[in-house]
């Protein structure tokens, strides 16, 4: 198993580097209107990944990812208009900050499990929020303008990919390693992991600093993108609510279930385009039914009728 | 420095607004103690609560407070199939399916209410929403009290149920050893069912009685699910006298917050105060019933 | 002692308290290396808390434990695991999601991250080999059968390169062959730099593996030495099998008060007062109040019954005893429906109840007065009375309540106060009392005796005595044999998932097999 998590590991990353190599190609080949679509769907990837990171591999289910899809929004701005940092720089400086929020509040947020941590992830991001719409230093409810232009489409969707590659590197770098066992055990039993020496609280800290440095940056580019962010679009809790339908309609812990669920419901919302309110609601209803019958979301559930065909085949 | 009576009036108000928090709170904690549940859908229970009363009033002028049994009825009634349908299924599978469950079934909710009543946010026209009451250098609006009033005698009335009647030790059974409670021949799942209803009855009711005094959208529910919790935590958990404690604390100290700190800051002190609760006391500042 | 003269591990003092009950008081272990210690006692002697308070899972209310001479009393369990104390658990808990292989690796890679792919790979065969478990590396833990994960367990423990190795009632569950081959896996991990500590209830285990034992009681230390010696004490016998001879011999620790010696009324006027309480004869049918065939029943990878069968006459009392993990409270889960089984059939009062959910059947006349009490702590005294009184108008609950009363007198006292805030002994005749609330027709005593002082113990049995006479139906689950078998009219032993002994309970009584199933003297 551990050789072949290895061999797995070399090709996932050979596999992810041509892919995104390609795609690296496409704003020669495709129109604006791809190009937006793929923007978003990068973006929503990295949401994605990070969040099962956290849910899948360490037991966190995080109503709190728009504090740190906002927090690196306002970072990036005040660095770019206040000190003229670059761009790639100041991406890494909203990842550090999305990092430093996640280190600062993780000793009072993990004493709470199970329940009451969802509970305190959704707090925080409403309580940063409310911080953001009331101090005007930040801007206040109408929120702050980026000086310089936005960049071209191609290029942001070029910074899209950068950011989405680092995030599925990352992930891969932590499923495909000798560091997911850790990860595995503290989320199917803390208790017992303890007992084999793992310490529960910094694997927990580890993969939410990641999934909250990954949110910072992701949103970063997306307040690049629209020139101007203020408080309720960047840390409106529409970004928590999209993220966990994706990983579960996905399929939480699968390696593949934030490509299929980011995919998935930006499709949905394409095709539905015209009845904005109709499409969540949709997935609302999808999300009950696969909670229900499909709890392995939908990968999870393909997975196991394609085990079980080989299995009917094999016999 | 504010003068006495703009101070005063603004905390009695905070005061009153804060029994009826605590009403739709207490809806969140029964359902939290006898069902390890934490309802991610109670804001929009509150809301359905509140287009109820709106659509009573429009559809037959009768007055909401007049309308608030036929309110809590059918919010109830409609939480009962939910129950059986979305939740009792799950009952083996852990908390997380549940409060999943719950979470798509508050997307759903909110995006029916844009479909059906739009994005407009808007309040049921109540004849005492404006009128104003005196008493020596304490101004409040008359609805206000009206509510306050309606939502203690409810939640005394809760109180009555749980502590003295059949139901009520069973609720109370059930809460603190399913498993026991069971042997002992109390049909828990029945029991589940019935606080379901109950709680979401709590928050339409109180969702009414809010919604006559503030201006309530499709999307306003969140912010009335972490006002709750946050009472829930304040009051300790399973503790129904403790709910109005708790939201009369909250009610008060965000009426401080935004006097002292300035409007926009009303919710932030109920946020933090809540995280720092969380923090440090789990278990509730006063207390949970579980000793 | 080993050569350098001080001990591996010494723990003194351990004290551990939940609130008003000690689990542990006052215990001194101290291990030398190369050495395999056993820990015995009866069921709440507070074996499993004392590995729980040795491995860091939980913190001593007071006491110290020092590892080679460094204190480690205030390190976490994952700090304990790291300087060296492995243990296992009870109730196997492999990461079931994981291979084998893998729940190694999380030993191996959290004390050395940075080892070398290849020297880890060859430690995890060479402990695979040591364990029995080379051909199973890849499967995942959750397909392996019982013994397997046990051994898993210990491969795993095993992989933290510990010092002291902690194992929790590892024979448990295990038939004669496995047994012995879980005994040359004990003996085969020992080496001149480790300490084992074994808790068990197999004695078996206890005799071939242990050159020193203790014996726990009540949280503290009975006696301690050479495991030959302590398996001959009758002091030890007596704690196992009933408290006859422990009661002439060792005055009880437990302080009694007063109100527990009056609690109970006494003789023909208690007969009366029982009335409301027993369902009454014409609504008896002439089936059996109880019968089982063939009933299999366990927890996931746990098979616990094994074919069980038996048959209750209305008005008997019948005793099932067994050692600790035979199953009784199994048994007791599945008649009254808390535990689906997976095969054989139950009947009550000649009806089929395969299917009813659990508190059905508590409306057909049978009630559980559960193991450990469950008293409801949010319910005053009087409220988890009434709570079983269930479909019954106002005044037949009044009545009940009332006979309630007159035969527990103290709760008359406490009707106000929680349920959980009197005595042991108290809660006990609560939780009695609550059983007979519903006015039963057969009654399932699920452990009574257990952590009550012996005087306590006899007004307990005076009153189910009462009850025998009155004619209800009685299913004694119980660790004191011998005042179970004073009571019982039949008597069944559970061994294995089975009963292996039957028949009159004086019968049983002076069957000498009875003492073998449980502390195992004979050959």
């Amino acid at each position: 198993m551990t050789r072949s998590r290895n061999f797995a590991g070399y090709a996932e990353v050979a596999i992810i580097l041509i892919a995104f190599a390609l795609l690296w190609f496409a704003p020669l080949v495709v129109g604006d209107y791809w190009q937006q679509l793929g923007f978003r769907t990068l973006i929503y990837l990295t949401l994605a990944e990070g969040w099962n990171l956290m849910a899948g591999s360490a037991g966190l289910v995080s109503l709190g990812t728009s504090c740190f899809v906002g927090l690196g929004a306002y970072v990036a701005f005040g660095l770019l208009n206040g000190m003229g940092f670059p761009l790639p720089l100041t991406l890494g400086a909203s990842a550090a900050a999305g990092a430093a929020l996640a280190v600062l509040v993780s000793p009072a947020l993990f004493r709470l499990r199970g329940l009451y941590f969802t509970v305190g992830t959704l707090a925080l991001a409403e309580l940063l929020r409310l911080i953001m719409v009331n101090v005007s230093a930040f801007g206040g409810a109408s929120g702050i303008f980026l000086q310089n232009d936005p960049p071209a489409l191609p290029v942001l969707f070029h910074y899209a990919l950068g950011v989405a590659l680092v995030a599925s590197l990352a992930i891969t770098a932590c499923t495909r390693t000798r560091a997911s066992v850790i990860f595995r055990a503290v989320r199917d039993d803390e208790d017992a992991a303890a007992q084999m020496g793992v310490r529960p609280f910094r694997v927990k800290l580890a993969a939410f600093a990641i999934a909250s440095a990954l949110a910072g940056m992701a949103g970063a580019v997306q307040g690049v993108k629209l020139g101007a962010i203020e408080p309720y679009g960047m840390f409106g809790l529409q970004w928590s609510i999209d993220t966990l339908t994706m990983v579960i309609i996905g399929g939480v812990g699968l390696r593949l279930g934030p490509l299929v669920g980011a995919v998935f419901l930006i499709a949905l919302g394409e095709i539905l385009a015209d009845y904005p309110a109709a499409h969540i609601a949709i997935a609302g209803v999808i999300l009950i039914v696969l909670i229900r019958f499909a709890p392995r979301g939908a990968v999870g559930f393909f997975g196991s009728m394609e085990q079980a065909r080989r299995g009917r085949a094999a016999a | 420095m504010p003068d006495v009576t703009v101070a005063s009036s603004t905390i009695a108000s905070g005061v009153l607004l804060g029994g009826m928090l605590g009403l739709t709170a207490l809806g969140l904690s029964i359902i939290l103690g006898v069902m390890r549940l934490v309802n991610l859908a109670h804001g929009e229970f509150l809301l359905v609560g509140a287009y109820c009363g709106l659509f009573l009033v429009q559809l037959s002028g009768v007055d909401p407070l007049i309308g608030l049994p036929v309110v809590a009825i059918i919010v109830a009634g409609l939480a009962i199939p939910l129950y059986r349908l979305l939740l009792q299924p799950l009952a083996n599978r852990g908390a997380e399916a549940q409060m999943m469950t719950m979470f798509a079934v508050s997307i759903i909710l909110q995006n029916a209410f844009v479909l059906f009543f739009s994005a407009d946010t808007r309040s049921i026209p109540e004849r005492f929403a404006a009128t104003p009451l005196t008493v020596g250098p304490v101004t409040v609006p008359l609805m206000y009290l009206i509510g306050f009033a309606i939502s203690v005698a409810a939640i005394l009335a809760v109180h009555w149920l749980v502590s003295r009647t059949g139901f009520g030790r069973d609720l109370r059974a059930s809460a603190a050893d399913p498993a026991a409670a069971t042997t002992l021949g109390v049909d828990v799942r029945r029991v589940q069912m019935l606080t379901f209803a109950l709680g979401a009855a709590c928050a339409g009711v109180g969702g009414v009685l809010i919604g006559a005094g503030f201006q309530f959208g499709p999307s306003s529910g969140a912010s009335y699910l972490l006002n709750s919790l946050a009472i829930v935590v304040l009051g300790g958990l399973g503790n129904v006298l403790g709910t109005l404690v708790g939201g009369v604390v909250l009610g008060a100290l965000q009426s401080l917050g935004g006097l002292t700190l300035g409007d926009g800051y009303r919710d932030v002190v109920g946020m933090a105060l809540f995280l720092a609760v969380l923090a440090f006391r789990p278990g509730g500042v006063l207390g949970g019933a579980r000793g | 002692m080993s050569l350098s003269g001080a001990p591996l591990l010494e723990a003194s003092g351990l004290v551990k308290r939940y609130g008003g009950l000690v689990a542990i008081d006052h215990v001194d272990l101290t291990l030398a290396s190369g050495t395999i210690t056993g820990v015995i006692g009866p069921n709440g002697a507070g074996k499993s808390t004392l590995i729980g308070l040795i491995g860091g899972a939980l913190a001593a209310s007071q006491g110290s434990i020092r590892l080679e001479g460094r204190d480690v009393s205030r390190l976490a369990a994952s700090e304990r695991a790291r300087a060296g104390i492995g243990r296992t658990y009870q109730i196997p808990r492999p990461f079931l999601d994981m291979s084998v292989e893998e729940n190694l690796e999380v030993a191996q890679y959290s004390i050395a991250p940075f080892q070398s792919a290849a020297s880890a790979r060859r430690e995890r065969e060479a402990l695979l080999e040591r364990t029995g478990l080379a051909d199973a590396a890849h499967l995942s833990a959750h397909a392996l059968p019982l013994l397997r994960r046990k051994r898993l367990e210990v491969a795993r423990a095993l992989a933290l390169k510990p010092k002291v190795v902690l194992l929790d009632e590892v024979g448990a569950g295990l038939v004669d062959s496995e047994i012995t081959e879980l005994i040359a896996l004990i003996k085969s991990i020992l080496d001149s730099k480790t300490a084992i500590v074994i808790v068990e209830h197999v004695i078996r285990v206890v005799r071939e593996c242990c050159a020193r034992s203790l014996v726990l009681n009540f949280g503290r230390m009975l006696v301690e030495g050479p495991t030959a010696d302590i398996l001959a004490n009758d002091e030890v016998a007596a704690v196992y099998l009933g408290t006859h001879g422990a009661r002439e011999k060792t005055p009880s620790r437990i302080p009694v008060s007063e109100e527990d010696l009056r609690a109970t009324s006494e003789g023909t006027d208690a007969q009366r007062h029982l009335a409301p309480l027993i369902a009454p004869q014409e609504t008896r049918s002439p089936a059996p109040a109880l019968e089982c065939r063939g009933v299999e029943a366990g927890y996931g990878q746990a098979r616990v019954l094994k074919g069980v069968d038996l048959v209750v006459k209305e008005g008997e009392a019948v005793a099932i005893l067994g050692a600790n993990g035979a199953g009784k409270t199994t048994f007791a889960r599945v008649i009254t429906g808390a535990l689906v089984p997976t095969a054989g059939s139950v009947h009550i009062g000649g009806r089929d109840v395969a299917g009813l959910p659990a508190h059905r059947i508590a409306g057909l006349g049978v009630t559980h007065c559960m193991e450990g009490r469950r008293i409801i702590p949010t319910l005053s005294v009087e409220e988890n009375l009434r709570v079983a009184a269930r479909g019954v108008d106002g005044s037949t609950a009044r009545e009940r309540l009332d006979a309630a009363y007159a035969l527990f007198p103290v709760l008359a006292e406490r009707r106000n106060s929680p349920g959980t805030s009197m005595s042991g002994g108290q809660q006990q005749m609560l939780a009695i009392a609550r059983a007979l609330m519903a006015r039963p027709r057969l009654v399932i005593f699920d452990e009574i005796s257990l952590g009550l002082a012996p005087v306590v113990m006899d007004k307990l049995y005076e009153t189910l005595a009462l009850l025998r006479q009155a004619g209800m139906t009685l299913v004694i689950i119980e660790q004191d044999v011998d005042r179970a078998l004073a009571l019982a009219d039949q008597a069944y032993v559970l061994e294995h998932g089975a009963f292996s002994l039957s028949g009159k309970a004086a019968d049983i009584a002076a069957d000498p097999r009875l003492r073998h199933i449980y502390i195992g003297a004979e050959e």
